[in-house]
């Protein structure tokens, strides 16, 4: 027995001994870096036809340049293209490129990439090609500098949507396409390639991407453009939104900003971390929680309104989501092309049950219950479902309340018989212009997608969003928009609950982050551009003393 | 040469049920709800692009068209394309499951040290406060989720105490070894760096421990409960009425029978750590097969969920045919039934 014991303590002390020069450092570098580390969730997909979702953006954002780029108040300013013009007609548009840019292998850029760009996103069909493929009849090269697009039908937001046309090293690209591949001639058009390098032009270029754990990208030192002063030297992209493991980095200053994925729970504790803050980016993005206006009983306009009148929108905004604003019909209030004058609906009791009286279902409403649906990976919506439930069981509706995953919601969505009641949904502007939403959630063909459970179908406003969209002039479209907008709101397809802005912890003692400030460019992508954010390692160092 | 013809004959078995596996799954991901070209292209892709997508990935053809493309690609060792990761399955799985092998090498060595010598203890003072203690902690181990072990060492150990890392395979600053089993410590070891050795160990110890306290709790209370029988045999009995010392009963007469039973549920338990890791891969942000997997399923990324349960399937195989000659050389009476069946 003494020798049993002996041999475990002698393990135990082995253990101990191992564990305790594990927790040395052997080996480690202390040199202070300037890096930005952010959290996003995987994957990230950093091949410009392909990434559209946030983590994937705001690397192509920094990796790749485009034609124009945003101000903060979302409008074209010359990037690639130092000026450009429109013909009459505003189908063909003519781009005058800068001379001098240099790719990442210190190539030029020149015309023929953008069209490649182009044509490339086009034929892969994947990405934001769908705000193009429709749209563009072809890219012309007219000379080195020079290129000419051509568009099937006049397009007034035409240059807000090259926020998403990133121009990629045509040369680079072709050298490394595989054959045989699903594309004829162009193989596999170097989607292989592409997945761990990159072929841009922008201020930072991939120094190691390993997937599933994390994006190192570094300044590119040739770059043509602006970046601030104390820029990061690094920007690492890291592939988790785990509370405990954000907060853990946060804590140890391993960590500059995280994802907008944490709770509103996570955040509070977050925000306790001494030198942390929290950040509100508006990135053009609001919660809607869409009604099937063709599955009864929300084919009755009556029915929809009694809904809008009855919900608690001031404890959706207090409670669950404090400090976001209430919407105001179907466009953030940031986004350009906004009207403030639109009708907001308030919690109202009284006008909720004159409105179901007019419905045609009021005295069958035990017929008719109606399912609110939320998406199982967000877990914030199903407070706001609760909350509805119980709002509508004052007024008599039925509602249950059900959650799905995100691979059914994509599957059911795209069916009108399929797609249930309501679901809510969280939906942003693919460019930072009104027309961008306006399109994506009412316009036929986003019927068949997740930004649209309505199923609207109207020809009328198919006809002024037409109408509204070819108009070159902006103030003009604009005012074309704002009549959009009232429209939609008498038609209450949808309840507009709150402007969602995109929800930071940062490390507001040693980063500058523009759009923490209040300045920043309300695009997703755009709104973390490392390149204006400003990394301060010797306050960093402070800190951690 | 029995031992070889018995691999011989479990491999030709196995053969068998890997094709079985492989049938089940690839029909179960087909009828599973979810557009996966849908779900790689975008919400909003075109409807031509989807439908080419369709058309590359055979989805319009019959299931057993389909089944026949992915096993003739399958036995040239060429799984498809993944539509998560945009490159091939094969590079995919070769890429993380080193990573995976790793941590359940580790998290084994922890469930089997740890396990076993628990059990022991428990066993041997059956009864005593020595043992109570050591069934409250298995009994806290096995009903405890993985994932909650490790948020609450990462809170302990990283957060308040700052001793380990939070995440990942290796400090940022250090360069890794050259790949050669694609295992950082192993690699570290081959190639001499000790200093990358323990960086790496350092990173594997809290997510390996995460992985390992339900299973090592299990075969402590397996070992513990072998033990407690064999106490009970007649010839445990004879031995110490012949004077045979204590420490000779323990480690020449009693242990080895006693981990019969441990050691063919170690075998599945080990086997089960690489499909378990999940969780634990998410919170330490650890690039594993089990992580690959899941976010394969969540995608519905047909070729990469139908080439991973295969893995886990052949890792599985593999397991059971060592635990298998294992438990042969322990007992002898399964040695001396077959050799008599021969």
């Amino acid at each position: 027995m003494n020798k049993v014991y002996k041999i475990v303590v002698i393990i135990v002390v082995l253990m101990v001994s191992v564990g305790v020069s594990m927790g040395l450092s052997f080996g480690e570098a202390v040199a202070e870096k300037s890096v930005l580390r952010y959290t996003q969730a995987f994957p990230t997909n950093i091949d410009p036809a392909i990434g559209e979702d946030f983590s994937s953006t705001r690397a192509l954002t920094v990796l790749y340049d485009t034609l124009v780029y945003p101000d903060e108040k979302g409008a074209p300013q010359p990037c690639i293209a130092k000026k450009w013009e429109s013909s009459s007609d505003g189908k063909t548009w003519t781009f005058q490129l800068r001379s001098g840019i240099k790719f990442h292998d210190m190539t030029e850029l020149t015309a023929k990439d953008v069209k490649f760009s182009m044509d490339r996103l086009i034929t892969m069909g994947g990405g934001y090609a769908f705000l193009f493929v429709e749209r563009i009849v072809s890219a012309e090269v007219v000379d080195d500098y020079t290129v000419r697009i051509h568009l099937k039908e006049p397009f007034g937001p035409f240059p807000y949507t090259l926020y998403r046309l990133y121009i990629v090293n045509k040369d680079l690209v072709t050298s490394n396409i595989k054959k045989p591949g699903p594309y004829g001639e162009h193989g596999d058009y170097g989607t292989e390639f592409l997945v761990t390098h990159d072929a841009g032009s922008g201020p930072y270029m991939v120094e190691q991407f390993r997937l599933e754990e994390y994006l190192l990208m570094k300044k590119f030192s040739n770059y043509w453009g602006r970046v601030a002063p104390n820029a990061p030297d690094e920007v690492k992209l890291i592939g988790t939104t785990e509370p405990v493991t954000v907060r853990t980095l946060m804590s140890r200053r391993e960590l500059e900003i995280s994802d907008q994925w944490q709770s509103l729970e996570a955040l509070t504790a977050l925000d306790k971390i001494k030198g942390v803050d929290i950040a509100k980016v508006p990135v053009g993005g609001m919660f809607y929680y869409m009604m099937n206006t063709k599955k009864p009983p929300l084919d009755d306009i009556h029915f929809r309104k009694a809904i809008a009148w009855a919900v608690d929108y001031d404890t959706v905004r207090n409670t669950i989501f404090p400090g976001f604003n209430q919407a105001r019909g179907p466009i953030p209030h940031e986004l350009p092309g906004f009207d403030p004058t639109v009708l907001q609906y308030h919690f109202d009791l009284t006008k909720a049950l004159e409105e179901l009286k007019r419905s045609k279902y009021f005295g069958k409403l035990d017929q008719y219950p109606v399912e609110l649906h939320w998406v199982s990976e967000v877990p914030d919506e199903e407070k706001i479902a609760l909350l509805i439930q119980a709002d509508l069981d004052k007024i008599g509706i039925n509602a249950k309340v059900i959650r799905d995953p995100w691979m059914v919601v994509v599957e059911y969505m795209a069916r009108q018989e399929t797609s249930p009641h309501l679901i809510i949904m969280s939906i942003s502007a693919d460019y930072p212009e009104t027309g961008a939403l306006l399109t994506s959630k009412y316009a036929p063909e986003s019927a068949s997608s997740v930004n649209q459970n309505e199923w609207l179908l109207d020809p009328k406003y198919d006809a002024m969003l037409k109408d509204a969209l070819s108009t070159l002039n902006t103030e003009e479209r604009y005012a074309k928009y704002a009549k959009l907008q009232h429209y939609i709101v008498d038609l209450c397809p949808t309840i507009f609950l709150v402007d969602t802005p995109s929800m930071h912890a940062y490390q507001s003692t040693y980063i500058d982050w523009p759009a923490a400030r209040g300045e920043g460019i309300p695009v997703i992508g755009y709104e973390l551009d490392a390149r204006w954010i400003e990394v301060y390692p010797d306050k960093r160092a402070e800190l951690l003393k | 040469m029995r031992t070889i013809k018995f691999i011989v004959k479990r491999l030709v078995y196995s053969v068998f049920v890997l094709v079985g596996l492989s049938i089940l799954i690839f029909v179960i991901a087909r009828v599973m709800p979810g557009h996966p070209a849908r779900m790689a292209l975008g919400a909003r892709a075109p409807e031509w692009a989807v439908e080419r997508l369709r058309e590359e990935m055979h989805l319009n053809e019959p299931l057993y068209v389909q089944y026949y493309y992915w096993a003739k690609g399958a036995l040239h060792g060429d799984f498809g394309m993944s539509l998560v990761t945009r490159r091939s399955v094969a590079n995919d799985i070769k890429e993380f499951l080193p990573a995976s092998l790793e941590l359940a090498l580790y998290a084994g060595i922890f469930m089997g040290i740890i396990g076993i010598t628990l059990g022991t203890i428990s066993g041997w003072y059956s009864n005593t406060w020595i043992d109570n203690l050591v069934r409250v902690i298995s009994y806290i181990g096995i009903v405890t989720p993985s994932f909650v072990f490790a948020i609450f060492f990462v809170l302990i150990f990283s957060y308040a105490l700052e001793i380990f890392p939070t995440m990942g395979r290796i400090a940022p600053d250090l360069i890794p070894p050259p790949r050669i089993t694609g295992m950082i410590t192993l690699d570290a070891l081959i190639t001499g760096n000790f200093a990358i050795f323990l960086d790496a160990l350092k990173h594997l110890f809290l997510p390996a421990i995460s992985l390992a306290m339900g299973p090592l709790a299990q075969e402590a209370r397996i070992t513990r409960s072998s033990i407690n029988d064999n106490l009970k045999k007649d010839y445990i009995a004879a031995e110490r009425s012949c004077g045979i010392p204590e420490r000779t009963i323990m480690f020449k007469y009693l242990l080895k029978p006693s981990l019969i039973p441990t050691i063919s549920i170690y075998g599945l338990d080990f086997a089960s750590l690489l499909g378990n890791a999940f969780l634990i891969e998410l919170i330490f942000n650890w690039p594993g097969l089990s992580r690959y997997g899941m976010n394969a399923m969540l995608r519905k990324d047909l070729n990469a969920m139908t080439a991973i349960i295969l893995v886990f399937g052949l890792v599985f195989v593999i397991v059971n045919i060592i635990v298998d000659i294992i438990v042969e050389y322990l007992d002898p009476r399964i040695r001396l039934g077959v050799e008599r069946g021969q």
